[in-house]
C-alpha cells in the first residue's frame, strides 16, 4: 500500500524559491514513478521549526527536508565548514567540491547521524548594507551586522564590524529602524525576506563570492530503510533530478537576486578579486583558525577543501 | 504524606525564587546589550541567547510554584456549578490528566537533556553554549511540577476539594458596586 | 482516519479536558501528545523535548514577560493611579471615559509592540485595577483590554504581518501601512461600543456625580509626567534606532523599575524597595502561565499540521468554484474557526501558501486581504480555547472569571466583524495609505 512521506523546509511554498522547487520536484517525481509513494510538502516551517529539522529528520519524525547543514553545527562542529567564508568561491567550484574527499567526510558524518543526502546544493549569498556598499573589509568597519552563522560573525568582527545576533525574522525591522546597518545571508533569503525594501546597497555573489552555504535535501535513514527497493530507487532518481535542476538554476538565482534589488532601486556591486583575498586573509586569522582549534582534525578538513581545484 | 507535601512545596517555592532571579537577569542582559551596542558601538554576542534561555528557565522553574498559587488558568465553570462530590471527581481527573502530560514532558525533557549532555551538543552561535545548560532547568522544573501535582492530588485526597475559589463566586456576581474599594 | 475526523476527535478530547477544569496549557499539551502518538508512534517522545524547548526559546517571545514586568512595576507605584485620576478629572463627563482612554492607550502601545498578548499585558496590568476601582463592571474592564490588546498585531509593528509578508512575498513595509488606518478604525469602533454599553447600562456613569473645576483638572496634570516619560522613553528606544521591538520591551522594563524606584521611592516615599519581590512574583505568575500555553499551543499546532488537517481544509476551499464574495465568506469562516484553535502565526504558516494564490486569482488585493486575515486572527486571540489575550487578562486580574472576560469581549468581537464588513465595502481604508506613501502596487 501507499507510503506517505513528510517533507519539511523553511522557505515560502509555491513562490519559486529554488529549495521549495527541489522538494516539490522530488515529490512530483516520486509520485510519478508509480511505486506507491506520496510526499506531503510542508513549506514555510509549517511543520517543524527550521533548526529543529535536524533532530526530526535524523530520528525519522520527518522523512525529507531541505536543510542548511550549518544549522546543526552545534551538534556536529565539522558542519561549520559548509558555511565558511571564501571556502567555495564560485558555482563551478561548488560542483567540484561535491565529489571531493572533503565532502565525503561531511557526508559520512551526516549518514552516521541518521540521514542520507538525496541532492547536493550550494547556495550563494551576499551582503546588504544601509550605509556604504560592503566590498573590502575596510567598508564593513564600524557597521553593525547580522551574519548567518558563527564563522562569518568571527570574520566580520575581525574586520572591525560589530555583530548583533538576532533571529532572521527580525532583520527587516532591525534594518528599517537602524539597529542593524548590514546583514549577510543567502541570495534566496535576501529576496524572500524582502530586505531590498530597507537596503541601500547589495553586494551580489558575482565572480568572487565569499558566501556559500551547503543546503542539501536530506532523507531520514530510518524512513529510507523502511521503504522497498523500488521506492528507494525512485527517491534516489528523483533526488538526482532535483540536483540536476538545481545545477541549472544556481547561476540564475544570483541573477534573480540582482533583478529584485535593481528593481527596488538598490545599488548593486560585486567584490573584486583583491577584496575577496583581503577577506580570506582575515577569515584565515579568525574563523579558519577557530575552526581548526575547535574541531578535531579541523585543519585537515579545511586543507582538503582548499585542495580542490 | 504531610511531610511529602511540605517538603515538595518548600522546594517549589525555592525554585520560584530562582525563577524570579532569572527573570531579573534577563531584563539586565537585554538592557546591557542595547547599551553596549548603541552607546559603545560594540559587538553583542551572548545577550540575545542568554535572555531567551533565562526566560525559558524562569518559565519552567516557576511552574511548580505557580501551581501552588493556582496560577495555571483553567475553565472552571462546570466545577463551580457541580456539587461537592462531583467537583472532587472533576478536580482529581483534571489533576491526573495534567499529571500525565507533565510526566510525559518530564521524560521527553530528560531525554533531550541527556542527549545534549552525552553528545556534547552546543548552540550554533559564536557563544556556543553547551545545550545541557539551558535544557536542565526545563527538566528540573517539569520534574518538580510532577511532584507538586502529586502533592496537590494528595491534598485533594486528604482534605477534599477546596471551597469554590473567590473568583469562582465572581462568576455569578454581576453586581458592579461590590468591586468598589 | 480522514483529516476531518481526526480533527473532530481532537476537538472533542480538548473540550472534555477543558470542561473538567484541566489547566489550558496541559489540556492542549495532552491532546497534542495523544494525537502525535497516533501519527508517529511512541518514538515521537525523542523529539518532543527539543520541540517544546524551542517553542519557548524564541527571542520574540521574550517581550511578553518584559511588558508584564513593566506593567507590574508601574502598577506597584502610584503612577497608574495618578494617571487615571487625571484622566478621570478630564473625562468624567464622557460615559465610559476611562475605558475610552484605556482603548486609546492600547492603540498607542500597539505601535510599540508587535504582539497582542504583550500589548494586553502592558495596558491591562494598570488599566484593569484602576477601572474596577472606579466602578466599571469587570466585564467591560477586562473585555475592552482583551480586545484593545489585539490591536498589537494590526497596528505596526506586527509579528503577524512580517510572517505574512514572508510567506506571501508581499512588501512588509506596505503591509505595515495597510494595517494602520484599519487599526484606528477598530479603535473607534471599540470606543463607540463602549459608550453605547456604558450609557445603556447606566454604569461607568457614577463618575458623573462628581464634578471637577478646571483648576482641579490642571492640578492633576504634573503627576502624569512619569507615565508620559515612560511612553516617550519606549517610543524613543524603538523609533530612534536604539533597539528592536523585542529589545525595547526589556529596556522599558528596566527603565520602569528604575523610574519607579527613583521618583516614588526616593522623592515621594510612596514606594518602598520591599515591593520589589511582589513585582517579580506577580510577573512570574502571569508570564509562566502564558509561556506554557504558548509552548503547548505550538505542540497542538504541530499535531494539527502533522495530520494535515488545516492544510486539507484550506485545499478543499481552494478546490471550490464559487462566486468571489462567497469564497471570501467561506475563507473568513475558515480563518475564524482556525483562529479559535491556533495562534495567528500558526494559521498563516499553514494556510497562506494554499489560500493566498486563490485569493489573488479571485481578484482580491493581497494587502487588503492581509488586513482581513489579521482581524480574523485578532478575533481568535479573544476566543477560547486558544485565546492568548483571555489568559493574559485572567493572569492580570485573577478575580475576574474567564466567563466574565469572555462575555465582556464578545461585543468587541462583533465590532471586529463589523470592521471586516466595512473593509469589504471600502477596501480603500486599508489601501489608501500604502498607495499614498509607496505608490500603487503592480
Ligand atoms: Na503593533
Ligand atoms: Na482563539
Amino acid at each position: 500500500d501507499d507510503v506517505t512521506l513528510r517533507a519539511s523546509h523553511q522557505w515560502p511554498g509555491g513562490k519559486g524559491d529554488v529549495r521549495d522547487e527541489m522538494v516539490q520536484l522530488i515529490a512530483k517525481e516520486a509520485k510519478a514513478a508509480g511505486v506507491g509513494l506520496d510526499v506531503q510538502v510542508f513549506p514555510g516551517a509549517s511543520l517543524v521549526k527550521p533548526k529543529d529539522q535536524w533532530g526530526a529528520v535524523t530520528k525519522g519524525q520527518i522523512d525529507l527536508t531541505a536543510f542548511p547543514l550549518d544549522y546543526a553545527s552545534g551538534r556536529h562542529p565539522e558542519f561549520s565548514a559548509t558555511l565558511m567564508p571564501g571556502l567555495v568561491g564560485s558555482h563551478e567550484r561548488a560542483q567540484r567540491l561535491n565529489d571531493s574527499p572533503f565532502m565525503e567526510e561531511i557526508k559520512s558524518i551526516v549518514e552516521e547521524a541518521g540521514a542520507i543526502i538525496l541532492a547536493d546544493a550550494w547556495l550563494a549569498g551576499g551582503f546588504v548594507s544601509q550605509q556604504q556598499c560592503i566590498t573590502s573589509p575596510e567598508t564593513a568597519k564600524g557597521q553593525t551586522m547580522r551574519a548567518a552563522g558563527p564563522a562569518f560573525e568571527e570574520m566580520l568582527v575581525g574586520a572591525g564590524a560589530s555583530i548583533a545576533s538576532m533571529p532572521s525574522s527580525e532583520i527587516y525591522t532591525a534594518m528599517q529602524q537602524n539597529v542593524l546597518t548590514g546583514a549577510n545571508t543567502s541570495s534566496g533569503s535576501l529576496v524572500s525576506y524582502r530586505i531590498f525594501e530597507v537596503a541601500k546597497c547589495l553586494t551580489a555573489p558575482g565572480e568572487n563570492a565569499l558566501w556559500f552555504m551547503y543546503e542539501p535535501i536530506l532523507m531520514s535513514k530510518r524512513s529510507f530503510d523502511r521503504l522497498n527497493e523500488e521506492q528507494q530507487q525512485a527517491l534516489q532518481e528523483a533526488g538526482d533530478k532535483a540536483e540536476e535542476y538545481f545545477a541549472g538554476e544556481a547561476a540564475a538565482l544570483d541573477q534573480k537576486l540582482i533583478e529584485a534589488y535593481e528593481g527596488a532601486g538598490v545599488e548593486v556591486v560585486e567584490m573584486s578579486k583583491d577584496d575577496f583575498d583581503q577577506w580570506l586573509a582575515i577569515a584565515k586569522e579568525t574563523s579558519y583558525k577557530n575552526f581548526a582549534e575547535r574541531v578535531e582534525n579541523g585543519q585537515d578538513l579545511i586543507d582538503k577543501a582548499l585542495a580542490v581545484e | 504524606m504531610r511531610l511529602y507535601i511540605k517538603l515538595v512545596s518548600a522546594l517549589s517555592r525555592l525554585l520560584g525564587v530562582i525563577a524570579g532571579l532569572f527573570l531579573l537577569s534577563a531584563v539586565l542582559s537585554v538592557s546591557q546589550m542595547v547599551f553596549v551596542r548603541y552607546m559603545l558601538n560594540q559587538s553583542t554576542v551572548w545577550q540575545t541567547e542568554y535572555t531567551t534561555y533565562a526566560i525559558v528557565a524562569a518559565t519552567f522553574l516557576g511552574a511548580p510554584w505557580v501551581l501552588i498559587v493556582k496560577g495555571h488558568v483553567n475553565v472552571d465553570v462546570l466545577q463551580i456549578a457541580a456539587g461537592p462530590r462531583l467537583r472532587l471527581v472533576m478536580e482529581a481527573l483534571s489533576g491526573l490528566a495534567a499529571l500525565v502530560f507533565v510526566a510525559l514532558m518530564t521524560y521527553a525533557a530528560w531525554y533531550h537533556f541527556e542527549e545534549a549532555l552525552t553528545n556534547g551538543w552546543r548552540s550554533d552561535t559564536v557563544w556556543s553554549v553547551p545545550l545541557w545548560m539551558p535544557t536542565l532547568p526545563m527538566w528540573t522544573g517539569l520534574l518538580m511540577l510532577c511532584l507538586q501535582y502529586i502533592a496537590e492530588l494528595m491534598r485533594l485526597a486528604t482534605e477534599g476539594a477546596p471551597a469554590p475559589s473567590a473568583h469562582g463566586t465572581e462568576l455569578f456576581d454581576e453586581t458592579v458596586g461590590s468591586t468598589k474599594s | 482516519m480522514s483529516p476531518l475526523v481526526s480533527g473532530l476527535v481532537m476537538l472533542a478530547a480538548l473540550l472534555a479536558l477543558l470542561a473538567i477544569g484541566t489547566p489550558i496549557a496541559f489540556a492542549l499539551g495532552l491532546v497534542a501528545v495523544g494525537a502525535l502518538f497516533t501519527v508517529y508512534g511512541p518514538f515521537f517522545l525523542e523529539t518532543l523535548g527539543e520541540q517544546f524547548f524551542s517553542a519557548m526559546a524564541s527571542f520574540s517571545l521574550v517581550s511578553i514577560p518584559m511588558f508584564i514586568l513593566m506593567g507590574a512595576a508601574v502598577a506597584s507605584s502610584p503612577a497608574g493611579k495618578d494617571l487615571y485620576e487625571a484622566l478621570d478629572r478630564w473625562l468624567n463627563r464622557v460615559p465610559g471615559g476611562l475605558v475610552l482612554s484605556n482603548l486609546g492607550a492600547c492603540s498607542i502601545f500597539a505601535a510599540l509592540s508587535g504582539s497582542s498578548p504583550a500589548t494586553c499585558a502592558a495596558i491591562g496590568k494598570m488599566g484593569i485595577p484602576e477601572m474596577r476601582k472606579r466602578g466599571y463592571p469587570a466585564e467591560i474592564a477586562s473585555g475592552s483590554i482583551a480586545a484593545g490588546g489585539t490591536l498589537g498585531i494590526l497596528i505596526p509593528p506586527s509579528v503577524t504581518m512580517i510572517v505574512y509578508g514572508i510567506a506571501t512575498e508581499t512588501s512588509i513595509g506596505r503591509l505595515f501601512l495597510a494595517g494602520l488606518l484599519p487599526g484606528f478604525m477598530l479603535t473607534v469602533y471599540f470606543m463607540i461600543w463602549t459608550i453605547i454599553a456604558c450609557r445603556r447600562r447606566g454604569i461607568g456613569l457614577s463618575d458623573l456625580t462628581e464634578s471637577f473645576s478646571m483648576r482641579e483638572r490642571f492640578a492633576a496634570l504634573p503627576r502624569v509626567l512619569p507615565f508620559l516619560l515612560i511612553i516617550a522613553a519606549v517610543l524613543y528606544t524603538l523609533y530612534g534606532g536604539v533597539a528592536t521591538p523585542s529589545e525595547a520591551a526589556g529596556v522599558g522594563a528596566l527603565f520602569c523599575l528604575v523610574l519607579v524606584a527613583i521618583i516614588y521611592g526616593v522623592f515621594s516615599h510612596s514606594w518602598n524597595f520591599r515591593q520589589m519581590p511582589t513585582i517579580f512574583r506577580d510577573t512570574l505568575k502571569e508570564s509562566v502561565m502564558i509561556m506554557l500555553i504558548i509552548g503547548a499551543s505550538e505542540l497542538f499546532a504541530f499535531a494539527l499540521s502533522s495530520m494535515f488537517i488545516t492544510q486539507s481544509i484550506a485545499q478543499a476551499i481552494a478546490d471550490m468554484e464559487v462566486n468571489r464574495w462567497v469564497l471570501m465568506g467561506i475563507v473568513n469562516v475558515f480563518l475564524l474557526i482556525a483562529g479559535f484553535f491556533l495562534p495567528p502565526v500558526g494559521v498563516i504558516l499553514m494556510t497562506a501558501p494554499i489560500l493566498i494564490p486563490i485569493i489573488i486569482n479571485a481578484g482580491f488585493d493581497p494587502y487588503w486581504f492581509a488586513v482581513i486575515l489579521t482581524i480574523n486572527m485578532e478575533i481568535g486571540l479573544i476566543t477560547p480555547p486558544v485565546g492568548l489575550n483571555l489568559y493574559v487578562i485572567n493572569g492580570i486580574a485573577p478575580d475576574i472569571s474567564l466567563g466574565s472576560i469572555l462575555r465582556g469581549s464578545l461585543p468587541y468581537v462583533l465590532c471586529m466583524v463589523l470592521g471586516i464588513v466595512t473593509l469589504c465595502v471600502f477596501p480603500q481604508i486599508a489601501l489608501f495609505l500604502p498607495n499614498l506613501v509607496m505608490g500603487v502596487a503592480l
